[in-house]
Parts: C-alpha cells; structure tokens; sequence
C-alpha cells in the first residue's frame, strides 16, 4: 500500500480499540506478549480510522 | 468451530495460500472467539475489495467475529457491497438474485433442519438496506410473518452504494445523492418498526461506532433464531464514498447518528429476555468491553 499506518509502540497502552474500528480484516494485531499493536503495512489502506480512536494518538497514518 | 471442514488433505496442504495455512493453524477454532479477540487470531474474512474507511466492511468484519458457531453457519447474501467481503470469508456463503435472500434463507434453514436434525445450522441474511428494504421487502416480511428462525441483518449505508448511488428506501429525507439530484422526497422505511410487529423476536438497532455492541446483539440474534422465531439487526454502516466523506470519518458519522436516528434500540418477547437472562449467566458470556469513546 502506498499509504499506510504506523504505530508508535512506545505510546501504545493495547487497548485493542483501533483493531475493533478497522474494516480490513488481519490488518492490525495485538502481540500479548509486548502489549501492544503492530500493523501489517501491505494490508493497510490507510484509511485513518484507528487514528481517530486511539486515545494514545499513538497511531499516524503517512505516505512512504 | 471445529476445524475439521477447513483441514486440507495431505496432498493438498502445502499448494494452498499462506493465508488458508495460516486459517487452519491460527484460525477461530477450538473455543469461542469474540469482536474482543480480534487481533489475537486469524480472522474469517480475509483482504477484500472494499473502499477505505468503508462501514459495511466493518460491519462484515465485526458480525464475523462474533458468530456463536461459524463453521454451523450458512450466510445468505444478495447484490450489494457488502459482498466484496462475504465472498472473502470461511463461511458458507450464498448469494441470492436481488431480493430473494429471506425466501432463499427460509428454505435453507427448514432444510438443513431436516438434514441436520442434532446440529443448530444457523442461517443469517447480511444484506443492504436496497436489497431488504426496496426490492426483498415483501419476502423480508413474510419469512417474518410466517416466523421462520432465520436472523436478518441490514447494513444500512442509506444509498444503493454498489451500483454508483441511486436512493434507497432508508435513505433520509431530502438527501441527495449522486443518482437522486433532486434529493430523497419520502423518510427511511420503518423496517425496525416493522419488524416489532411481524413476528420477529428481538431487534436491535446498531452503528460500527460500538463493535462490542454490534457483536453482542448479533451473537443475541443468532442464539435466539436458532430457539424461538426471527431475529432482526440493522446496522449503520456509513459509506464515505457515496456520501462523499473523507474515510477516516465514517466513526464519527456513527457516532453522530447513534445521537439523532441511529439511537440504540433493542426489544425482544418475553420468551427472548427469558432465554438471553439464563445465557448471562453461563460462565463462558465475559463481560463486555468499553466501547471507543473518540472520535
Ligand atoms: C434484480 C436486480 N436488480 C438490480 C440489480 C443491480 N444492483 C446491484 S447492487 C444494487 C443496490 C444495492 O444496494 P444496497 O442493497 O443498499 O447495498 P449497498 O451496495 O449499498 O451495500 C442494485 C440495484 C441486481 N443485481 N439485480
Ligand atoms: S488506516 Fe484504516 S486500514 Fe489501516 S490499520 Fe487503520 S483502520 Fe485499518
Ligand atoms: S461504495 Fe461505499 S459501501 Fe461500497 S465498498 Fe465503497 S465505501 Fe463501502
Ligand atoms: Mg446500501
């Protein structure tokens, strides 16, 4: 995808709201472990709408 | 979900995609998941063709997640976006002519009653607000007044947003659009009034904007198709295409609505409070979650 989200992990608390709020499926995951999301950039498309309801503003989406 | 219609032969396990594989090890099997385990497992809809930031998308995605048993499931679809993304689930899926989806679900479910007498098959209409209000109006309401257990659930985008947007019978008042210059003359079809007094036993009215909630009314509806008559869901699923909106908006067009004609409503017979109070207090119905409280 040629736009796409990122995340900054260090800002990521896992709340998991933005991966309930994007329409592509497997796009956003939650690792357990590290408690926090990771985005798989060639699914995403770009939309903004996990950016809209993160309370961290830990997600912004950008061109690459 | 038992993994057991999913599980390739021998021959076959290593030709398939990556994401088959990856359906199989990591899939919704073996124990119930929910709109809240998404994003620890394979979902049942994979990459599809939908806009950005499109609502009936997530609506699919949502209603996918929070099945009771989607390997017993048979969807019931009909022209219309939303299937750009039931055609890319692991569920048993069948389009239908424009319309027809109540009538073709009805006959589907007394079938596989008959076919599968020990098994709930759970038969459920995902279709949008033309394809049941406009032209599968009358086979809506009669697979209602005839109380077949199928669920029913509308993802209402308030336009015929497949071919281009033309208006539909639950477009509002007044709205214009790229194929009704002259903008909507009549209100949205009553079809959640409607339902009330056909014969369905719960009804809920939803937006994307609460995921949890949409899961929780789905898995109602579904449960309770499957014990006491039909069930209804209608969903606003915004589509910023037709309603030429950035995508990254359609939560907050939720949102907006849920406080003006998109209110959340539930009802339900007696039998249905009945049978959905016993199920609280299985151990297995977690509590539900927060739901996004921006945008
Ligand atoms: C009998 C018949 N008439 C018309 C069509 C063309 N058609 C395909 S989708 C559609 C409208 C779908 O609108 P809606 O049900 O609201 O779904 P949406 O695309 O908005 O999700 C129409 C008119 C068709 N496929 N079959
Ligand atoms: S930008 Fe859109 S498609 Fe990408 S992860 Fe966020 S919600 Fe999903
Ligand atoms: S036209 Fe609208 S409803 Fe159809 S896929 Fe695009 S955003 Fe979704
Ligand atoms: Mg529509």
């Amino acid at each position: 995808m040629y736009v796409t989200v990122r995340v900054e992990v260090e800002k990521c608390s896992g709340c998991k709201l933005c991966i309930v709020s994007c329409p592509d499926p497997n796009v956003l995951a939650f690792i357990p472990e590290a408690k926090h999301v990771v985005v798989n950039e060639h699914r995403c498309k770009g939309c903004g709408l996990c950016a809209t309801v993160c309370p961290e503003e830990a997600l912004t989406v950008s061109g690459n | 979900m038992s993994t057991k219609i999913i599980t390739p032969v021998a021959e076959f396990a290593e030709l398939l995609p990556q994401e088959y594989k990856d359906l199989v090890a990591r899939g919704p099997h073996g124990g119930r998941r929910s709109v809240r385990d998404l994003g620890t497992f394979k979902e049942i809809v994979d990459e599809h063709p939908h806009c950005a930031g499109c609502g009936v998308a997530l609506a699919v995605r949502l209603l996918a997640a929070a099945l009771p048993s989607p390997a017993d499931t048979l969807i019931v679809g009909t022209p219309g976006c939303s299937f750009f993304s039931l055609v890319q689930t692991a569920l048993n899926y069948s389009n239908t002519a424009f319309g027809n989806q109540n009538a073709v679900a009805a006959g589907l479910k007394r079938m596989l009653a008959i076919r599968f007498p020990q098994v709930h098959k759970d038969v459920v209409v995902v279709a949008g607000d033309g394809g049941i209000a406009d032209i599968g109006l009358d086979m809506t309401l009669h697979s209602w007044f005839r109380r077949e257990k199928i669920t029913t659930v509308m993802l209402d985008n308030e336009v015929y947003a497949n071919t281009g947007g033309q208006e539909s019978g639950m477009s509002r008042l007044g709205r214009v659009l790229n194929m009704a210059p002259r903008g909507k003359l009549f209100p949205k079809i009553p079809v959640f009034e409607l339902a009330k007094v056909s014969g369905c036993v719960y009804g809920a009215r939803v937006t994307v904007a609460g995921p949890y909630r949409l899961g929780r009314v789905v898995r109602n509806a579904v449960l309770l198709a499957r014990e006491l008559g039909p069930t209804y869901v209608q969903v606003y699923a915004p589509c910023p295409t037709n309603m030429k909106f950035p995508p990254d908006q359609t939560l907050k067009a939720a949102k907006e609505a849920e406080k003006d004609h998109y209110s959340f409503e539930e009802f339900m017979s007696t039998e249905a409070a009945e049978y959905l109070a016993r199920l609280k207090t299985a151990p297995e119905e977690r509590e539900e979650a927060p739901e996004p409280a921006k945008p």
